[in-house]
């Protein structure tokens, strides 16, 4: 029983981890229509903003709040400078962001060098229920998942920049001839998803610690939930994500782990062929 | 299936941009001699042969052995070039079928001591046409067409599970690959790195750049433009435009699995990153580089971009990936058809692509 109660805090926060990475993905997939593939990268920014703050012998929650504060404005100028010449062919901006990423990541190595980083929890210890031990650090992910969960949601649903968002989303040309300056919009939403990616970075550095391909390693997971999920909503990718997370979490403890990670894949791209609009079709949020 | 030469090239000259291609197959093949421009590709391929031939005799030996790898991941480069650069498939895991068959031949020595060329170049082709034939049918036929990120993320995880397979699997070597493959044979005789392993290469890379070649010029390779720059438009024509696609990407496969056994032969071992993202996205900075759609395009980029790396991993190898990088995207933005644009005019290009993309989605 304990067991199967750590187990699944495990797979929990496993999933957890998966959203809080996809959702930035997913944003930006849903309302610009491009696949981000710099955007493991700005996950890595964000792990190596909170590494350096600790390196520095600043408090560890110092960087973890400026993460995604500086990686979100770092994305609303890549947007303007780079990003927004690839809109108008989404196989360009695969490429363009994949050029972006490398040159990111590969700054980025040559920084920290081959080495993996680590970085203590801020929250250290465990969570003791009776006989069952969880990690305080990784409840505290879940916790804060949520909470960002609920902030996109209310962002994009009840402000009016959400209004804004929205509008472009469902018609560019109409949001454009209705006076929203589509552009900042634009802007505005790559740099909050690029943000979203840099606390994903900074929150999961202490339990992954930090070399170059960290953001590599959740790529193509991310891209994989983002399309199971669907695009063109907000609660898609974050269902994707959901069961991805969940999946690649839970299969590893009944089975052996690389036929586990093989099959979600697998799994997942034969669902996508059956059903290309994802778990939740449609638009808006 | 194949409609009337006239009307795809009417369907394709109307898009504008691709009316050089349909004066240049007119040119090619009714008969009637039109002058488009100058004709520079059969300079720039003559050039390149020439080159080539001559580059062992020039180089050192260590450095024929480099020219040899050079020339088979330009053959690789090809088998991307097909699919991308003609039918716009966009293929991010050309390497599962390039890996898979160097996986296959390395098997075949260690496992049953085959190591006959006449054997082995034919299976590692039939690997990677057998993958790509089942791969592609999967992704591209069905009732739905499927998205072209759809088919990019689709070959991309494909490559990423083949990787995660191949280090996880203890027959195949896990972490470590297969190593010291024997040499392929031939009689009595054994394929060594050298001069001769490179005139070897450089003979079957010309064999299949010239079917390559006079496939991306027929009917066939006219109506792959054609869907590139205008699916919809080819479809209406009465073309199964996902047929056609499934088709090509199997070629593609096939070529791509030829590439690969000729390098696990000549490099004597096989690996994960072989079949991974690595090698996959490798093969896409190759073919951005020279130029799509224009075959040597692909061979020249390959040899650019391998050469730059070997020249400057000695000195800049920490710095070396990021200026891959800002080239990379320098060429994206700037030179969307490749460095080999510089030298050759659109209407060379059978067809075109980007010129009409911009209209296809919402710019802010």
């Amino acid at each position: 029983m304990a067991n199967a109660f750590v187990a699944a805090f495990e797979i929990l926060s496993f999933g957890a981890i998966i959203v809080l990475i996809v959702l930035g993905l997913g944003i930006i997939a849903s309302m610009m229509g491009i696949f981000n593939f710099a955007q493991g990268e700005f996950v890595l920014l964000g792990a190596y903003v909170t590494y350096l703050a600790y390196a520095k012998g600043l408090p560890i929650w110092a960087g973890m709040v400026a993460a995604p504060f500086l990686v979100g404005g770092l994305g609303f100028v890549l947007e303007a400078l780079i990003i927004r010449r690839f809109y108008a062919a989404p196989i360009v901006a695969m490429l363009g962001t994949y050029a972006l990423g490398l040159i990111i990541r590969e700054s980025v190595r040559g920084l920290i060098g081959g080495f993996y980083l680590t970085v203590p929890e801020p929250i250290g210890g465990s969570i003791d229920i009776g006989a069952m031990h969880i990690s305080a650090w990784r409840f505290t992910i879940i916790v804060i998942t949520l909470l960002v969960m609920g902030g996109c949601y209310l962002l994009l649903s009840r402000t009016s920049f959400g209004l804004r968002v929205r509008a472009t989303l469902e018609n560019p040309s109409l949001a454009r001839a209705s006076g929203i300056s589509t552009p900042l919009i634009y802007g505005a939403t790559f740099a909050f998803g690029a943000a979203l990616a840099g606390l994903a970075g900074a929150l999961i550095v202490p339990v992954f610690s930090l070399f170059a391909d960290l953001g590599l390693r959740f790529l193509i997971q991310g891209f994989v939930a983002v399309m199971v999920g669907g695009v063109g909503s907000f609660i898609g990718p974050v269902a994707g994500a959901g069961v991805i997370g969940t999946l690649s979490a839970a299969l590893p403890w009944v089975m052996a782990p690389v036929v586990a990670d093989v099959l979600v894949f697998v799994l997942a791209i034969v669902f996508i062929k059956f059903r290309p609009q994802g778990l939740i079709a449609g638009k808006g949020v | 299936m194949l409609k009337p030469m006239s009307v795809v090239r009417q369907a394709i000259a109307d898009d504008g941009a691709g009316d050089g291609m349909a004066e240049r197959v007119a040119a090619g093949q009714a008969g009637d001699r039109v002058k488009v421009g100058r004709k520079v590709l059969p300079i720039v391929e003559g050039v390149v042969l020439v080159a080539a031939l001559l580059a062992p005799l020039v180089l050192q030996d260590y450095l024929t052995v480099f020219a040899t790898r050079v020339i088979i991941l330009a053959l690789f480069a090809l088998s991307f070039d097909l699919v991308w650069g003609y039918a716009g498939i966009m293929s991010f895991g050309q390497a599962l079928f390039f890996g898979s068959a160097g996986y296959g031949v390395a098997l075949l020595a260690r496992d049953l001591d085959i190591t006959n060329i006449l054997l082995v170049l034919p299976a590692g082709t039939l690997i990677g046409l057998t993958f790509a034939l089942l791969l592609g049918g999967f992704l591209l036929l069905g009732r739905h067409p499927s998205s072209v990120i759809f088919v990019s993320l689709g070959t991309l995880t494909g490559s990423y599970a083949a990787d995660r397979l191949a280090r996880g699997w203890y027959y195949l070597g896990g972490q470590n690959g297969i190593p010291s493959i024997a040499p392929m044979t031939l009689g009595g005789y054994e394929f060594t790195e050298g001069p001769a392993f490179y005139y070897l290469v450089l003979g079957i890379l010309v064999a299949v750049y010239l079917l390559c070649r006079f496939l991306v010029r027929s009917q066939f390779g006219l109506a792959l433009a054609g869907l590139r720059e205008n699916e919809q438009r080819i479809a209406f024509f009465g073309y199964k435009a996902q047929h056609l696609k499934a088709i090509i990407f199997t070629i593609g496969g096939g070529v791509a699995g030829l590439a690969g056994s000729l390098y696990a032969f000549h490099e004597g071992f096989v690996w994960p990153n072989m079949v991974g993202v690595v090698v996959s996205t490798q093969v896409v900075l190759y073919v951005l580089f020279g130029g799509s759609g224009t075959l040597i395009g692909a061979v020249i980029g390959a040899v650019i971009v391998e050469g730059v790396s070997f020249w400057l991993s000695d000195n800049y190898r920490d710095v070396w990936p990021i200026i891959l990088g800002l080239l990379l995207l320098l060429v994206i933005l700037f030179r969307p058809l490749g460095l080999i644009s510089f030298v050759l005019g659109e209407r060379e290009r059978v067809g075109s692509f980007g010129a009409k993309a911009k209209e296809k989605r919402h710019a802010p």
